[in-house]
């Protein structure tokens, strides 16, 4: 580093270090890279395409968000390839139904990733150098600076310097005095440079070290996460494995067995609902009270989760996201033996009253039906109504079917749908159940018998072991941004020659701030002068405290003091 | 110049690193996990592991739909076919036939039938077995508990899947999905070979 470091400072004083940003292959000496390889490396890693990338990367997930997406909602991916049959297999090939997926979207990623690596590595080395080089040598003509003024003192120049010295240690600068080192000893005059402000570069690589890691703790959560969602009804129970899962969506890396396992049991689902008022009928309260064991053999507990409240096991997060009814049937053939009896999710149609949708199929009586659940119900000119979402006059509405569901042709079906191209209605009109009847099916087809209501709750089971992570390095970056906004890298330097008349010294201050974006340095320094000025027993006279005013101009004096303070250029 | 020299080198030494991961993370992003690891075979939706690669099936014990005790050790000795199944899920319902054929040929031959009804109530599951004549037990597994201890040694990851145990216990081979015929007697003709 002490190589670099002699004429680097000079270029920079007057850069104001504009070319820091920049990052790591701009300081390098231009003779020393031939070649494209390194032109291209320092293309990747200047800031300028850091923040090119960082925009691509916001712009590809645009069609995230506008298109339907294959791992989010792969129905809706479907009906746009209904409603699109031209445009959707092009989109399809262009990966945008899989964006977060797409190798054009990991390419982006992985050059912004490269970008910024390229650009934190060196710059890690150079905050390590300058961290530990002092500050330069202070130039010959402080008056120059953008900042400077100039005192006379009743010391001579060492002792004026040393005063100096001694004021801006006390301000946690840190401190070059002459004569420390081989080269300054063709300057033997009086003086001291003090620098201050390094928090900024540190502040800096946090922030880019912090944003390295935000974007290593997405690819953690991408690779070795999972998002599941699991439908369960009241009674019921489910092991955290793939094929208990409604939807599973994993990482790159998770197989089966990677999944926790844990299982649960669903003993009982509450929902409160404002009674009166405005908002009548509107949820006040969900909670969902189950039993779980964090591995197989393990001993039960039993937890509430909540809205925002979720179950946490084995590192998985269980979250309540939405609820519904399942009423109970049970269907009889024609030969009077069951051949169905379970509670049946049906999907709110209404989510204000929670009417809901739902079948029943009884493919070994050869039996199908259409149902609406109301939880309230009420008859509005014979159509069945729901006025309310708690089961306070629950009732349902079937339309029978009978003949061949289909569900012995190895054909995949929804469960919330009914096939019925082969089958026939069984009477013209639905029948309507409350809890407790039994609907005898005219020709001697069978019965169904409408038991009781349960209710379901959809529980959406997520690993995301990059979360934490990536929560900390976001607070890293952002505390690294605020640091290196608010510190300024600062140097002040004293020189102090001997008076022409008489005994003491004429001492000059000057200042320069390393980034003028935050401004105030000017008062900053023209305190610091004042009280370098003021710790100086036989200051000029007349002027305690007022280092500002305090200089008189010496007449005919070598440097040609300047008893300004001057504006920043 | 020197430190200048080796500084450059720990930078591209460090770059060339994050790269080489970078690039085995796009490999990985681009094609997904779960290479099959020596001593499996694949063919169709049929896993074969040879003998010497089989891992150790779950010991369980459950109780079957009509309330009696299952526990897979008292089958030890027979080669057992154990199949996932639900009476909702159509391809279940496709393939019981073919089981339920297989069943009776193998059944002298030493091979033991088992079903594990899963997602299921048993009132529905027995209605169906009922009505196409399936003659072997299943296991009454709403849960899926069965299932969750299988996923840790064997890709058991839809509804159906059919796995052949071994005579020594060891899981021989799988099905993913509904079966055929000609994948069920190849799998049993494997299974025999336990050593």
């Amino acid at each position: 580093m002490t190589d670099v470091q002699t004429p680097q400072p000079q270029q920079e004083a007057v850069n104001g270090g504009a070319g820091e940003a920049a990052g790591g292959g701009a300081a390098e000496p231009p003779a020393a890279s031939p070649g494209w390889p390194r032109w291209v490396w320092r293309q990747l890693t200047s800031m300028r395409t850091a923040l090119i990338l960082l925009f691509l990367l916001a712009v590809c997930s645009i069609p995230g968000s506008v298109l339907p997406q294959q791992g989010s909602d792969p129905a809706a991916v479907q009906q746009y390839f209904g409603s699109h049959p031209g445009l959707a297999p092009w989109l399809n090939h262009l990966g945008l139904f899989n964006v977060f997926a797409a190798p054009w979207f990991a390419a982006v990623y992985l050059l912004l990733f490269a970008s910024l690596v390229g650009c934190v590595v060196p710059r890690t080395f150079r905050l390590v150098g300058s961290a530990r080089t002092p500050p330069p040598r202070a130039p010959r003509n402080l008056d120059r600076l953008p900042h400077s003024s100039s005192y006379r003192s009743a010391l001579p120049p060492a002792a004026a310097v040393d005063g100096a010295a001694a004021v801006l240690a006390g301000q946690r600068f840190r401190l070059r005095r002459p004569g420390q080192r081989g080269s300054d000893q063709q300057d033997r005059g009086h003086w001291v440079s003090a620098e201050k402000g390094y928090l900024r570069e540190v502040g800096n690589l946090l922030f880019h070290l912090s944003l390295l890691g935000v974007l290593l703790s997405i690819a953690a959560g991408g690779l070795f996460g999972y998002k599941a969602d699991k439908l369960l009804v009241e009674g019921q129970s489910f092991a955290d494995t793939t094929s208990a899962l409604d939807e599973f969506h994993p990482g790159r890396l998770v197989s089966g067995s990677d999944l926790a396992p844990f299982s649960m049991t669903l003993n009982k689902f509450t929902a409160g609902y404002v009674t009166s008022g405005e908002s009548r009928g509107q949820p006040s309260d969900f909670d969902a009270d189950v039993s779980y064991a964090a591995s197989p053999g393990a001993a039960a507990r039993s937890y509430h989760i909540r809205i925002n409240d979720p179950l946490s096991v084995d590192s998985v997060k269980v979250y309540l996201i939405g609820h519904g009814y399942a009423p109970e049937f049970k269907v009889t053939g024609p030969n009077g033996s069951v051949a169905y009896q379970a509670a049946t999710p049906f999907i709110p149609a209404n989510t204000g009253t929670l009417l809901s949708d739902g079948v029943v199929k009884a493919p070994d009586a050869s039996l199908g039906f259409e149902g609406v659940f109301v939880p309230t119900g009420i008859s509005v000119d014979g159509t069945l109504q729901s006025i309310f979402p708690a089961a306070d006059n629950p009732a349902v509405s079937l339309i029978g079917y009978s003949g061949n569901l289909g569900m012995d042709s190895g054909q995949s079906q929804s469960v919330y749908q009914l096939d019925t191209t082969a089958m026939s209605k069984v009477s013209g009109s639905p029948h309507l159940l409350l809890p407790g009847q039994t609907w005898t099916l005219p020709g001697g087809k069978g019965s169904i018998t409408f038991v009781g209501v349960k209710q379901w709750v959809s529980l959406a089971v997520t690993y995301d072991p990059g979360q934490l992570p990536a929560l900390v390095c976001g607070i890293l970056a952002l505390a690294g941004l605020l640091l290196s906004f608010f510190v300024r890298r600062r140097r002040v330097f004293v020189r102090a020659v001997p008076a022409v008349s008489g005994t003491g010294s004429l001492v000059t201050v000057g200042g320069l701030t390393r980034s003028d974006a935050s401004g105030g340095f000017e008062e900053e320094f023209a305190e610091l002068a004042a009280e370098i000025a003021a710790a100086e027993p036989g200051s000029g006279p007349g002027t305690p405290g007022q280092a500002g005013q305090a200089g008189q101009p010496e007449p005919g004096g070598s440097p040609p003091p300047g008893s300004r303070t001057e504006p920043g250029a | 110049m020197l430190r200048a020299r080796r500084r450059t080198v720990v930078t591209v030494t460090a770059v060339v690193a994050v790269l080489l991961g970078g690039a085995l993370a796009a490999t990985l992003l681009t094609e997904g996990g779960g290479t099959a690891g020596g001593g499996t075979a694949t063919s169709g939706n049929a896993v074969t592991y040879q003998a010497g690669h089989r891992p150790l099936a779950p010991e369980f014990t459950a109780t079957s739909l009509t309330g009696t005790t299952i526990k897979l050790s008292s089958y030890r000795g027979k080669t057992v076919v154990l199949n996932f199944w639900g009476s909702w899920c159509p391809p279940c319902r496709d393939e019981a036939p073919t089981l339920g054929v297989l069943a009776q040929q193998y059944g002298s031959q030493g091979v033991a039938f088992l079903g594990d009804d899963v997602g299921d109530t048993a009132a529905n599951a027995l209605a169906f077995t009922r009505s196409v004549h399936v003659s072997y037990p299943s296991i009454n597994d709403p849960g899926y508990a069965v299932v969750q201890t299988f996923s840790q040694v064997a890709p058991v990851s839809d509804t159906p899947t059919t796995v052949v145990i071994d005579k020594t216990g060891h899981v021989a081979g799988m099905v993913l999905g509904a079966v055929s015929y000609g994948e069920m007697t190849t799998l049993l003709h494997q299974a025999a070979v336990t050593s």
